[in-house]
C-alpha cells in the first residue's frame, strides 16, 4: 500500500526529513494529549512512500507504526506515544545505518512487534480550549513585541488573501501570500516555543498547501477554517500584547485550538475524497495525495530544521510568483525590498528639525548681510541650499505617509462577517488603496469608516429577495474609494442599496425631538440629521448597527481631525458618504492674520471668506453686540483685539479685514487688523501649561522663527456673545 | 489642632547635590541641577491671552514651542526691566502623561552650580503665612548667602491647577 508512487526513488535524505516532521509533530501531540493522530498518520505514509526501495524492515516499521496511529482516528494514548518515541529513535538510527550501507540495528525490545489492540478515544469536549502561555520561557519581552508586530502583518495579509480567495478561490498569487504567512506564522512561534500555535499554522499551512497545488478547492467552509485560525492568532497577538503593555497580568491565555485543528483536519479529510484535479505536470498518474512532492518538503523541512528562522529568502525562493504584479506582491516586495521600523517619536523629533533647518536656512539668506553681498559664487550656493534644504523638507514629511491600504482591507473583513450574519450578498470593491495620507490620520479615520460601512451594509444594501423585486442583482456591492483633491484626501463609502428616505428620517427626526414638524429644512439638511447624537432609522435594533450610536460618532472623530463628511443619497439607488480629510495632522493650510503686534494662524478650511466691510457695515446692537452684513446675512461679529486684549492700532471695523469663520452651521465674524498671506504651518502642541478651550488649538513655528497661535475657530464661533462683552 | 495649615502640606525636603543658583530682584534661588536642560538668553515670546499675568507666553526652543514663565511674577515678586542679565533657564519637569516635559523660566541672572550638602540645607521655615511656602523645598546656606531651594515639579503641576479656576468665572450662559 505504502508503494504506490515508485517514481519517486527512496534515499536517506527523503526518508530523514519524513522523520523529522515525524518528530515535531510527535512533540506536539506530547503537548497536546488529545490531538488527533491524522497528521502523524499522513506523515507515516510519507515515510512509507520515501522509504520505498530500501531495506524491507523499513516498511515493516512504517506499516506497525501506522496500525498505532490507527488511521488518524481519535488521539493517541500515552502508552502509543512512548511506543512512537522508541521508534522514532530506531528509525532515525536505521537511516543512518543504511545511509552508510551498515547492518541495521537491534530492534529495542521493549517494542512490541504485534499490532497492539486500538482502544477508542475518550470522546473530546466540543468547547475545549488550550491554554498557551503569554511570555515563554527563556524568550524576552522584546523578541515577544517582535513577535506581535510581525504577526500583524501576517494577519493583514492573511485576512486580505482570503477575502481575494473568495472571489477567486484558485489565484495562485494569493494562495501563495496566504500560505507564505501561514508558514513564517510557524516559523516565528517555533522560535518561541510556542509549539500549540506551531501546530495550528502548520495545519492551516496544510491546508493551503493543498489548495495551492490544486488538491482543494477553496470554498466557504474553508475560508472559515482559515479566518478562525486567524481570529485565534489575532487574540493570542492581542494578549500578548496587552500583557507586554501592562494592560493585563495573567501569563497564558486560552485558544480554542482543538476546535481550529479539527475543522481544518475535517475540511483535508474531505479532500481525500475529493476527485483528483487535473494535475499540472499532465501525467495520467494521480499523485497520492497526502504525499506532496518531495522538492516542496525539502525547502519546508529544511526551514522547520534550520529552528525555523523566519526568512524571508526562504519563502521567495520556493514561490517564483511572488515576483508578479498585485497588491499582495507589491506589498511583500515592499518587504522585502528593506523596509524599518522607526519609532515615531523619532520621526517626529526629525520633522521638527527639519522644520528648524528650513527656518535656520531663510534667517541666513534673508540676513542683509549675505543676500546684500554681491558674490555669485555664494549665491549659487545658497540657492543650492535653499533647494537641499525644501527636498529634505519634503521627504521628511513624506516620511510619514502611508497608504490607505491596511484600512481598506480591514473593511473587507467587516463586510463580510455582516453579510454572512445578515443573510446578505455583499461584495466590497477598493479602488484607490495606495492613497497616502498621514498615520495620525489613518488611524483616526478607522472608526468612522467602520460605522459607515456598518451602515451601508446594514441599513443601505437589501435583502437579495427585495433586490431582486427591485430589479437589482441579488449581490449588492459597496464600493470604497480614496482620492486626492486640492489639499485633501477624500474617501468615500458607496453603496447601490435602497437609498435613504428624506420623508421617513423627517418623521423620525420629529419623533426624537431634533427638529419641529413644521421646521422647514432641505433634503440635504433631512439627511444630515442622521449624523445627530441619538438618532437611529433602524426599526430594530440590530447587532450590526442601529443602536442610535455610530453616525453621530462618525462626524464627532472626523470634524476632531478638522475634515467633514457630507452625505448624498437617491432612493432606490443608494448612498454615498463622502469625507474629506487633511493630508496630515501635522501640517495645515491657514490665513496668517496680525492683530496689533501679534500675528496668528486661522486654519483655511474654517474660513468661508474675507473682506474689508464698507463703513455702516457694522450694526450694533443693545450698544454692545456687534453685527455685520454679509450676502444679505446678519453674522455677529467677534473682535480678536477686545477678546484678546491686545491694543489694536485702529477702533473703526472699516479699517481692519473681517474674517468669515465657520463650524458646522455656525458663522460668526473675526475682526482682524490685516491679513498677511496664506501659509503651511506645522502645528505644533501648546503643551500641559495651556489648557484647551482657550481660543487656541496649537502654536505653529512662523518664517522668521518666531511662534505664532492657531486660532481654535471652533472654540471662536460657538463662544457666548456674553463672554465677548466680558473681555472687551 | 494648633498646627497651622500652610507648611503641613508642603514639599519634602531638598535633596543634597548640586544645584543651580540664580537671583531674582534681591533674593537668590536654587533648583536641581539635573532638572536643568539648557540656559538661553532672552528670545522673541509670543503672549498667549487669556493666561495669568506670570505666563508669559511660548519660546520656541530649536523647533519645539516651550511654555515661559516668569518666577518674579509667580513668587509675587514684582516685575522688573529686563536687562542683559536676564535669561532662560530651560528646564524639565514632570508631565502630566508621564515623562518630562520642557518648561522655560525667566530669571534676572544665573549665578554658579554649587554642591549642598545634607548639612547645608534646612528644612522650610515657618513663616507663618507671609510667603507661600507651597513650592519651596528647603534653605540652603552658602557662602554667598541664603538660597531658596524651589520644586519645579511642583509649580508647573500648579499652574496647570490654578489654570481651572478663572474658567468658573466665566459665564457660559446663553445670551
Amino acid at each position: 500500500m505504502q508503494d504506490q508512487d515508485t517514481s519517486v526513488s527512496a534515499s536517506p535524505d527523503a526518508l530523514r526529513q519524513q522523520l523529522q516532521q515525524i518528530g515535531l509533530e510527535l512533540a506536539s501531540v506530547e503537548m497536546m494529549a488529545d490531538r488527533p493522530a491524522t497528521a502523524l498518520s499522513d506523515l507515516v505514509a510519507a515515510a512509507a512512500t520515501a522509504s520505498a526501495g530500501g531495506p524491507p524492515e523499513f516498511a515493516e516499521a512504517l506499516s506497525l507504526a501506522r496500525a498505532w496511529a490507527s488511521g488518524g482516528r481519535g488521539p493517541l494514548s500515552a502508552e502509543a506515544r512512548g511506543r512512537f518515541a522508541l521508534w522514532h529513535g530506531w528509525m532515525e538510527q536505521a537511516v543512518t545505518a543504511w545511509e552508510r550501507g551498515r547492518s541495521l540495528p537491534a530492534w529495542p525490545a521493549d517494542l512490541p512487534r504485534a499490532e497492539p489492540s486500538p482502544r477508542p478515544a475518550p470522546p473530546r469536549g466540543a468547547g475545549a480550549e488550550q491554554t498557551v502561555p503569554l511570555l515563554p520561557g527563556g524568550i524576552d519581552a522584546d523578541m515577544m513585541q517582535l513577535f506581535c508586530t510581525d504577526c500583524e502583518d501576517f494577519l493583514r495579509d492573511i485576512e486580505q488573501g482570503v477575502l481575494v480567495l473568495e472571489e477567486r478561490p484558485d489565484d495562485p498569487e494569493t494562495l501563495n501570500t496566504v500560505f507564505r504567512a501561514f508558514h513564517t506564522f510557524k516559523g516565528n512561534a517555533g522560535m518561541l516555543k510556542l509549539v500549540v500555535l506551531q501546530r495550528v499554522a502548520h495545519e492551516l499551512e496544510s491546508l493551503l498547501d493543498s489548495a495551492r497545488r490544486g488538491q482543494l478547492r477553496i470554498g466557504r467552509p474553508e475560508i472559515d477554517v482559515v479566518l478562525a485560525g486567524a481570529d485565534l492568532f489575532s487574540r493570542y497577538v492581542t494578549a500578548v500584547s496587552d500583557r507586554l503593555g501592562g494592560r493585563q497580568t495573567a501569563d497564558s491565555v486560552a485558544l480554542p485550538v482543538p476546535a481550529v485543528i479539527d475543522a481544518v483536519q475535517a475540511v483535508l479529510a474531505r479532500r481525500d475524497v475529493a476527485p483528483p484535479p487535473a494535475a499540472s505536470r499532465g501525467t495520467a498518474k494521480p499523485m497520492p495525495p497526502a504525499e506532496p512532492p518531495a522538492g516542496l518538503m525539502t525547502v519546508e523541512t529544511s526551514s522547520i530544521a534550520a529552528s525555523a528562522e523566519p526568512t524571508p529568502e526562504v519563502a521567495v525562493a520556493v514561490d517564483p510568483a511572488t515576483a508578479s504584479a498585485g497588491p499582495a506582491a507589491a506589498l511583500r516586495q515592499a518587504a522585502a525590498s528593506g523596509s524599518v521600523r522607526v519609532d515615531t517619536g523619532k520621526l517626529d523629533g526629525l520633522i521638527d528639525l527639519v522644520g528648524e533647518l528650513v527656518i535656520a536656512q531663510s534667517m541666513v539668506t534673508q540676513n542683509p548681510a549675505v543676500s546684500g553681498a554681491a558674490d555669485e559664487q555664494l549665491a549659487r550656493s545658497l540657492a543650492q541650499l535653499r533647494s537641499i534644504c525644501s527636498e529634505l523638507q519634503r521627504t521628511a514629511t513624506a516620511l510619514r505617509m502611508v497608504p490607505i491600504r491596511g484600512t481598506f482591507q480591514k473593511m473587507g473583513r467587516l463586510v463580510r462577517d455582516i453579510a454572512v450574519q445578515l443573510g446578505k450578498e455583499i461584495r466590497l470593491v477598493l479602488d484607490g488603496e495606495e492613497t497616502e495620507l498621514d498615520r495620525s490620520v489613518i488611524e483616526e479615520i478607522g472608526d468612522p469608516l467602520v460605522h459607515m460601512i456598518r451602515n451601508s451594509a446594514d441599513h443601505g444594501i437589501e435583502s437579495p429577495a427585495e433586490r431582486l423585486a427591485a430589479g437589482k442583482p441579488a449581490g449588492g456591492t459597496i464600493t470604497l474609494r480614496a482620492y486626492h483633491q486640492g489639499g485633501f484626501v477624500v474617501v468615500e463609502v458607496t453603496d447601490d442599496g435602497r437609498g435613504l428616505d428624506p420623508a421617513r428620517i423627517r418623521r423620525k427626526g420629529v419623533e426624537r425631538g431634533l427638529i419641529r414638524a413644521d421646521e422647514h429644512l432641505s433634503d440635504r439638511e433631512v439627511l444630515d440629521l442622521i449624523f445627530a447624537p441619538g438618532f437611529s432609522t433602524a426599526e430594530r435594533i440590530s447587532d450590526v448597527s442601529g443602536r442610535g450610536v455610530g453616525m453621530d460618532v462618525v462626524r464627532r472623530n472626523i470634524e476632531r481631525i478638522r475634515g467633514k463628511v457630507e452625505i448624498s443619497s437617491t432612493p432606490g439607488l443608494g448612498t454615498t458618504f463622502t469625507v474629506f480629510m487633511p493630508l496630515t495632522l501635522a501640517i495645515i493650510e491657514g490665513l496668517l492674520v496680525a492683530v496689533g503686534d501679534q500675528r496668528f494662524v486661522i486654519p483655511t478650511l474654517s474660513v468661508r471668506e474675507s473682506f474689508r466691510p464698507q463703513p455702516g457695515a457694522v450694526s450694533t446692537v443693545q450698544g454692545r453686540g456687534e453685527l455685520v452684513t454679509v450676502r444679505g446675512r446678519l453674522v455677529p461679529l467677534l473682535r480678536l483685539d477686545r477678546h484678546f486684549g491686545i491694543q489694536s492700532v485702529f477702533s473703526d471695523p472699516s479699517e481692519g479685514i473681517v474674517i468669515v469663520a465657520e463650524a458646522g452651521q455656525e458663522t460668526r465674524c473675526l475682526l482682524v487688523d490685516s491679513l498677511i498671506g496664506k501659509q503651511e504651518v506645522v502645528i505644533k502642541s501648546l503643551g500641559e501649561t495651556f489648557p484647551p478651550g482657550r481660543g487656541f488649538a496649537g502654536a505653529a513655528i512662523l518664517a522668521d522663527g518666531r511662534v505664532g497661535l492657531i486660532l481654535d475657530t471652533t472654540a471662536l464661533v460657538r463662544i457666548r456673545n456674553h463672554t465677548t462683552e466680558t473681555a472687551a | 489642632m494648633t498646627t497651622l495649615p500652610t507648611p503641613a502640606t508642603g514639599p519634602a525636603i531638598a535633596a543634597p547635590g548640586k544645584y543651580l543658583t540664580f537671583t531674582l530682584g534681591q533674593e537668590s534661588y536654587g533648583v536641581p541641577v539635573l532638572a536643568v536642560r539648557e540656559i538661553i538668553r532672552l528670545c522673541p515670546i509670543t503672549p498667549v491671552a487669556t493666561m495669568p499675568p506670570h505666563v508669559r507666553g511660548v519660546i520656541n526652543l530649536r523647533g519645539k514651542v516651550i511654555p515661559l514663565i516668569d518666577l518674579r511674577l509667580r513668587f509675587g515678586l514684582p516685575a522688573a526691566e529686563e536687562h542683559d542679565r536676564t535669561c532662560i533657564v530651560v528646564t524639565q519637569v514632570a508631565s502630566a502623561a508621564g515623562g518630562t516635559r520642557p518648561y522655560g523660566v525667566i530669571v534676572d541672572g544665573v549665578e554658579e552650580v554649587a554642591h549642598f550638602t545634607a548639612a547645608d540645607i534646612e528644612p522650610p521655615p515657618d513663616f507663618g503665612g507671609a510667603v507661600d511656602a507651597r513650592f519651596i523645598t528647603g534653605m540652603a546656606k552658602a557662602a554667598s548667602g541664603v538660597k531658596v531651594l524651589v520644586d519645579l515639579d511642583l509649580i508647573s503641576a500648579a499652574e496647570s491647577a490654578t489654570l481651572e479656576l478663572p474658567s468658573a468665572d466665566k459665564p457660559s450662559t446663553v445670551s
